[in-house]
C-alpha cells in the first residue's frame, strides 16, 4: 500500500490500516533518513492503539517500552527500536529483543532495520514501511 | 555529626565513573560542606565517535573493565579484601586511608541496561563485603546534584526551584518541590535537545558528537542566517518538540550540497548558528515560562547541553532580566557530563533522610522516571 503524508494529521490513517493487522509478534519495520517521520509514525501509532504516554525518540536509550490498554486490537505491549546507534546486528543481542518479543501480546516498532537486517531475518513478521521526502516536505510512505 | 564519606559509583552510559565525597554539617547555621576526595572519570567517547553513538555491548564490556581500574584507583587498596581465613578486613571502612567509605551511591536508572548492571553489581559486592548502607540514585537526580556540589549554588538552595535538565538522553523541566520531591512540569516529546545538536549535526556531515561542533562553526556564524522554525515555542504546554528541526534542517541544507566550496562553507557556520540559536530560544523561553508559573527561588541548568555558553548566557540575561531575585544555579563545566560526584551527592541528600537500601535487591532500571 502506498500513502502520501503532507499533513501531520496524515499519519494517522497510515497508522490505523498498519494497526488494523498487527499480530502478537509484528515487527514493523521503518526506514527513511533522519528527519523522514518514523518516531513520528510510531506516535500516531501508539495513540491508534491507546497507549497513554506519547513515545519520544528511543536513540539514546535504544528500546523504550510502552503499554497499551487490552481493550484495543488485543495487544499489550508496544516495543520501540532504534537502531540508529548500532552498527552490527551482534549489538542488539544484549537488548534481548527476542524475549522482549515473545512476551505475550508484544508488537515492535524498528527504526534503522538496515543496521540489524541478520536479527530481522530471524523474526517471522515483519512489515516494512519505507518513508520517502521530497523536496517540499511532503512524504511518499510505502507499507508492504 | 561526624562527615560522611560516600562512594559514588556511575555506569549509566558512555561514562565509567568513581568518586568518593565527604559531606557534612558545620558551624552556627548548620551549612553543608563538600570535600571531593575522588573524582575518577573513564570516557569511552572516543570508542563510540567510531560508531557515531553508543553500543551496549562495547559500553558493556568496556565498564567493567574500567570500574574494577577505577574503584581500584579510588580505594587505593593497601591490603588483600580478604585476609588469610577468609575474613573480611576492614581498609575500606577503618583508618586514614584516602579510600575509605561510610556508604554507597549507586546508579540504578535510567540508562542502558546492560551499562547499568556493571555499576550496580560492583555496588553490591561493596556493600556486601563492607557491610556499609548503599542506595540507588536516580540518574537524572545526580544531575539535580551536579549543581550543589558548587558551594555558591549551595548558599542559594531554597526551595521550590526550577531545573532545566539537558542532555544527550533529557530535555525536562523539573520542579523541585522540597528536597527529594520532584515534579516533571515539562519534557521533549520526540527528540533530545543533546540528540537534536547531534542529529542535526550528521545531516550537516559533521562528526560526532555533535553539539560541540555546531557551537564551534557557530561562533562565525550568523544565527539569522536560515529562519528555521521554533516548534511548540509559544503554546501553553511546558513541552519541548525538537524533531520538526531535522527535516527543517535537511532541507535547508540540500540546496548547498552541490554549491561551491566557500560559499557552502559559510552555509555551514551560519547555518549551524541558526540551528544553535533555535534551540536555545526554545530551551530559555519554556525554562523562563516555568519558573514563573511556579514562583521557584532559583533555576538550575544541568546536564550535558549546558555546556553550551549561548545557552548558559541567554538563561542567565533571561532571568536577570525577566526574573530578578531568582537564583540562577548552574553546574560547574567540571560536573555538567557524566561523573559520579553528583550520583554520591545525590546519594547523600537520601542518605541523610535516613533512606537505605537492601543490597541483595538493587536492580537496573533502564527506565526509571524521576
Amino acid at each position: 500500500m502506498k500513502y502520501i503524508v503532507a499533513k501531520m494529521e496524515e499519519w494517522d490513517a497510515v497508522a490505523r490500516a498498519v494497526a488494523g493487522d498487527l499480530k502478537p509478534g509484528t515487527v514493523i519495520t521503518l526506514s527513511g533518513p533522519l528527519g523522514a517521520g518514523k518516531t513520528t509514525f510510531v506516535q500516531a501509532l501508539s495513540r491508534i492503539l491507546g497507549a497513554k504516554t506519547n513515545p519520544r525518540s528511543p536513540s539514546f536509550s535504544l528500546v523504550r517500552s510502552y503499554k497499551l490498554p487490552a481493550t484495543s486490537y488485543q495487544l499489550s505491549q508496544l516495543i520501540h527500536v532504534d537502531a540508529y546507534r548500532i552498527d552490527d546486528a551482534q549489538d542488539l543481542l544484549p537488548l534481548g529483543l527476542d524475549e522482549l518479543l515473545s512476551e505475550p501480546g508484544t508488537v515492535m516498532a524498528f527504526e534503522w532495520p538496515e543496521r540489524a537486517e541478520a536479527w530481522l531475518r530471524s523474526v517471522p513478521d515483519v512489515r516494512r514501511i519505507t518513508i520517502e521526502s521530497d523536496p517540499s516536505g511532503v512524504r511518499r510512505v510505502d507499507v508492504r | 555529626m561526624k562527615p560522611l564519606r560516600v562512594l559514588g559509583i556511575e555506569t549509566s552510559c558512555d561514562e565509567t565513573a568513581i568518586s568518593i565525597l565527604e559531606i557534612g554539617r558545620g558551624g552556627a547555621r548548620r551549612a553543608v560542606s563538600v570535600q571531593i576526595k575522588v573524582n575518577l572519570v573513564s570516557s569511552q567517547v572516543p570508542i563510540h565517535q567510531k560508531y557515531g553513538g553508543v553500543v551496549p555491548e562495547v559500553a558493556a564490556r568496556s565498564h567493567v573493565a574500567e570500574t574494577v581500574s577505577l574503584l581500584s584507583q579510588a580505594l587505593d587498596l593497601p591490603q588483600p579484601l580478604l585476609g588469610k581465613e577468609g575474613a573480611i578486613r576492614s581498609p575500606l571502612t577503618k583508618g586514614r586511608y584516602r579510600g575509605v567509605f561510610d556508604a554507597i551511591a549507586v546508579t540504578s536508572g535510567p540508562g542502558l541496561a546492560t551499562a547499568l548492571r556493571v555499576g550496580i553489581e560492583a555496588g553490591r559486592v561493596l556493600a556486601m563485603l563492607s557491610g556499609k548502607p548503599i542506595v540507588g540514585v536516580n540518574h537524572l537526580e545526580g544531575h539535580l546534584a551536579s549543581a550543589w556540589l558548587n558551594a555558591e549554588n549551595r548558599k542559594c538552595w531554597k526551595y521550590p526551584m526550577l531545573a532545566l535538565v539537558v542532555s544527550g538522553g533529557h530535555t525536562e523541566l523539573v520542579l523541585m518541590k522540597d528536597a527529594c520531591k520532584y515534579k516533571i512540569v515539562g519534557q521533549t516529546r520526540d527528540d533530545a535537545a543533546g540528540e537534536a545538536f547531534d542529529k542535526t549535526a550528521k545531516l550537516m556531515g559533521l562528526p560526532y558528537p555533535g553539539g560541540p561542533e555546531i557551537a564551534r562553526l557557530a561562533l562565525e556564524g550568523d544565527p539569522a542566517g536560515f529562519d528555521l522554525p521554533r516548534p511548540m515555542m509559544n503554546d501553553k504546554t511546558l513541552d519541548f518538540s525538537f524533531s520538526g528541526l531535522k527535516t527543517a534542517v535537511r532541507l535547508a541544507w540540500e540546496p548547498w550540497t552541490r554549491g561551491p566550496d566557500t560559499l557552502r562553507e559559510k552555509a555551514k557556520r551560519d547555518l549551524a548558528a541558526s540551528v544553535q540559536q533555535a534551540i536555545v530560544d526554545v530551551l530559555v523561553k519554556k525554562t523562563i515560562d516555568a519558573a514563573k508559573k511556579y514562583k521557584v527561588k532559583g533555576v538550575l541548568l544541568v546536564g550535558g547541553v549546558s555546556a553550551n555558553t549561548l545557552l548558559r548566557d541567554t538563561l542567565a540575561a533571561a532571568l536577570e532580566e525577566r526574573l530578578p531575585g531568582v537564583a540562577y544555579l548552574p553546574s560547574d563545566r567540571a560536573y555538567i557530563t557524566d561523573n559520579a560526584a553528583m550520583i554520591a551527592a545525590a546519594g547523600w541528600w537520601r542518605l541523610s533522610k535516613g533512606e537505605r537500601h537492601d543490597w541483595k535487591k538493587i536492580e537496573a532500571k533502564p527506565e526509571w522516571n524521576l
